[in-house]
């Protein structure tokens, strides 16, 4: 038999080993090895690799549609994409955005008629682009901390995708690519014998299944991967002929959870000890996985009292920043500090990075992360343990709970009590601090962002929202005037520093909103909207409850100082640096563009006044299910 | 990097020698209509917004290199050594041989019209809002 693997690949790239086995991936301790199978394959394309040739006359009679599908017609009474859509069903993946393409037909026909409920769990997003696609998946990964699917067309798709998906790779984003490949009908120039190749430095795992019964398990294998620290975008190439099959008597695979290494009882009991022996415990709290790990760590830090900081403002899945013990505490000299997936003085819990994952860059493009060691901020930890902290946190406060005396449970109290006044006092010192800092400019025309910032957040503060979009450009106000309480308070920055993630992640992040009663609030920088606009018809198509408000400064701004400086280095033509930065003549409409795409709109908004009446519509029109967007002629920063 | 440290010590003496003290006010001789255009064109606005408040607020500003026109010139001159390795935002040089004398003039006599008066957060709906928002929030604690 024949099989693509997945998780080792060759040295060439191209070649890649062909055992009976989907694939062995050894993660950060956790070992997950697939059954081999013993199912032939009857594929002929998957033995007949396909040659590079131009499409002939009948392929290109075919690709515009003018010609019946080739021979053999499939007529079966259990489509074998019935089973794959079944999977993902069973995994309750909700969502699969998609751009159409040739090599899929068979699995999309089955997710939009399979089943007594068709097209639900998971549901047919329609994207115009594949990396929109994929920064949609990207969004919903970030803010849910479980994947979603991004379906795309082999090699000319996934070429379209590969910038979305090595952003949700520097993101530790988990989400699922599938990839329709047609290597026996179609055009050759849209298949490819290893099309996993184009993307396996940045993806964590991959597959190319050439039976139904291994594209099921793969499918799972692929959850299984890319739930599992480190957590990262992964592959399976699906076959268009296998979709297309008879399934027969072929039954689904039994789902088997990860095993993710946590610590071990020993050290859990170790530092459990040093918690409760501690007189002014301190505990960092970085990215954790998902919203049960945050549950966790919460109920940690409560069983101590330890005083936390948390990263809750730079991105998902870290602990809540209003919780009382949040803060300082009564004194910055702690006696012992605790990180989980943090660096910490005393004891550091890190689950395993992307530098795991170096060995998939066969064609040995050598990105400058692979190079750098990461560098990890905060104090050198005394010990550092490589496990997974979210799976580590209740093994700690079970040791702690076992450990609780009277007397113990009433000095935790006591510090409980004092860290919680200490810290409301350093909350509010710091609020006042940072709203004098935000009043200079507020009736400034165009508008200041601070002022947006602070503006919006009285009509939202109420309700359960997601910040979904980078905020690094627009002044990252809403970290001092907004609480981040929620697992996707905020989903942080660009992971890859490369813009055209904005909009499609926030989209993504609006499908996770959609029946959860939540909203999502993307301040959408100008440059990154124009990557990718398509999104916009997206979240109006399955209105998505997104407010987009358009930081609209009319540049790609920071590229303008770039060059300004550049040009004052030389000592020539400073007044020029706009040539080549900057959105002039003619100007952008943005709220003619989202009025073309079907989403309501208004703007172009430069007076203050104005932009808080129409935040107050926007937001009570996205509570009422619908997209919204404000074009706001904003202060350059 | 030695000429870099150099010219950053430059621009630290022209900002803590022009205090009230050292230097004698000077009349402003530019002509702040004629600012406008040159402000925007070179790009002040990216940094210090169209009205002097942004990244780096100037507005209101009659102290460091806003102290007078000697001051705002020698600080626009004194940045040709830095030369950093990576993109960089910092304030730019501008020598003569791209912004004229008269225009940086005109351009300081513009800034110098820059008046920003923001509400008191007292007196603010908006800023009291996100105060109370706190104040309750604690007290729920």
């Amino acid at each position: 038999m024949t099989k693509k693997q997945s998780d080792t690949p060759s040295k060439t790239g191209s070649k890649i080993s062909r055992r009976g086995f989907i694939g062995a991936s050894v993660v950060g301790g956790a070992t997950t090895v697939l059954a081999p199978t013993a199912l032939g394959n009857t594929n002929e394309a998957a033995t007949n690799p396909a040659k590079s040739l131009p499409p002939s006359e009948a392929q290109m009679e075919r690709e515009v549609g003018s010609s019946m599908p080739p021979e053999p017609i499939h007529n079966v009474k259990r489509a074998a994409s019935d089973l794959m859509v079944q999977v993902l069903r069973d995994l309750e993946i909700e969502y699969v955005a998609l751009n159409p393409g040739s090599s899929f037909e068979g699995l999309q026909e089955s997710l939009v008629n399979y089943g007594d409920n068709p097209n639900t769990m998971p549901e047919v997003i329609s994207a115009l682009h594949e990396g929109s696609a994929v920064d949609m998946a990207h969004g919903y990964g970030r803010a849910e901390g479980k994947p979603m699917c991004a379906l795309i067309q082999g090699t000319v798709g996934l070429q379209n995708g590969s910038m979305a998906i090595y952003q949700a790779f520097h993101g530790n984003t988990p989400l699922i690519v599938l990839a329709g490949n047609d290597q026996h009908n179609f055009l050759k120039v849209h298949t490819g014998e290893d099309i996993a190749a184009l993307v396996r430095p940045f993806t964590k795992w991959d597959a190319q299944p050439e039976t139904l019964e291994e594209t099921l398990v793969a499918l799972q294998e692929a959850y299984r991967q890319t739930i599992t620290p480190p957590c990262a975008p992964v592959l399976v190439v699906l076959n268009s002929e296998i979709q297309k099959q008879e399934a027969g008597d072929v039954q689904l695979p039994t789902y088997t959870s990860p095993d993710i290494q946590g610590i071990s009882q020993d050290q859990a009991d170790v530092i459990a000890q040093d918690l409760i022996q501690a007189k002014n415990p301190h505990i960092s709290v970085g990215r954790l996985r998902t919203p049960h790990g945050i549950a966790s760590a919460v109920e940690l830090a409560e069983s101590v009292a330890a005083s936390v900081d948390t990263t809750a403002t730079q991105g998902p899945m870290s602990f809540p920043q209003r919780h009382p013990l949040v803060g300082p505490g009564t004194d910055k000299d702690y006696d012992y500090h605790l990180g989980l997936e943090r660096n910490a003085s005393q004891v550091s819990i890190t689950g395993p990075s992307l530098k795991s994952l170096m060995k998939r860059d066969v064609a040995g493009v050598r990105f400058g992360w692979m190079q750098d060691p990461s560098m990890r901020r905060g104090p050198t930890p005394e010990v550092l343990l490589n496990a997974d902290a979210e799976a580590s946190i209740q093994l700690i406060t079970d040791a702690v709970r076992q450990r609780l005396t009277e007397e113990v449970t009433r000095s935790i109290g006591e510090r409980n009590q004092a860290n919680t006044k200490n810290n409301q006092t350093f909350k509010m010192k710091s609020l006042r601090q940072a709203i004098e800092k935000k009043r200079p400019g507020w009736n400034g025309t165009p508008v200041s962002l601070a002022r947006m910032y602070a503006e919006l957040w009285p009509l939202i503060k109420d309700l359960d929202w997601c910040l979904a979009s980078p905020t690094h450009f627009s002044g990252r106000h809403h970290r001092e005037l907004w609480d981040h309480d929620k697992p996707y308070s905020y989903l942080g920055q660009f992971p890859a520093a490369a813009l055209g993630y904005g909009l499609g992640a926030s989209t993504g992040a609006a499908l996770a909103a959609k029946d959860r009663d939540r909203i999502v609030i993307n301040i959408q920088a100008d440059g990154d909207f124009n990557y990718m606009p398509g999104s916009i018809w997206s979240a109006a198509h399955h209105r998505l409850p997104m407010l987009i408000i358009m930081h609209n400064n009319r540049a790609w701004h920071m590229e303008l100082m770039y060059l300004q400086y550049m040009a004052g280095v030389r000592g020539r033509g400073t007044d020029r640096a706009h040539i080549g930065t900057t959105f002039r003549d003619p100007y952008i409409d943005f709220a003619k563009i989202a009025e073309g795409y079907g989403m309501k709109s208004e703007g172009p908004i430069s007076d203050p006044e104005q932009m808080v009446a129409a935040l107050k519509r926007g937001v009570d029109t996205v509570r009422n299910g619908e997209p919204y967007l404000i074009d706001v002629l904003t202060q350059p920063r | 990097m030695i000429k870099n440290l150099l010219s950053s010590l430059v621009v630290y003496l022209v900002s803590a020698l022009s205090s009230p003290v050292l230097i004698t006010a000077e009349p402003i001789t530019g002509n702040a209509a004629n600012g406008k255009e040159p402000y925007f064109n070179h790009g002040c606005y990216a940094c210090h917004g169209y009205r002097g408040i942004g990244k780096h607020n100037i507005a209101n500003d009659v102290s460091g290199i806003m102290m007078n026109e000697s001051v705002f010139l020698i600080f626009l001159r004194a940045r040709s050594e830095l030369n950093p390795p990576l993109p960089f935002q910092g304030m730019p040089h501008y020598p003569e041989s791209s912004l004229a004398d008269a225009e940086a003039l005109d351009i300081y006599a513009y800034i110098r019209t820059f008046k920003d008066s923001p509400p008191l957060a007292e007196s603010n709906t908006t800023l009291q809002a996100i105060i109370r928002s706190a104040q309750s929030q604690h007290q729920a604690q």
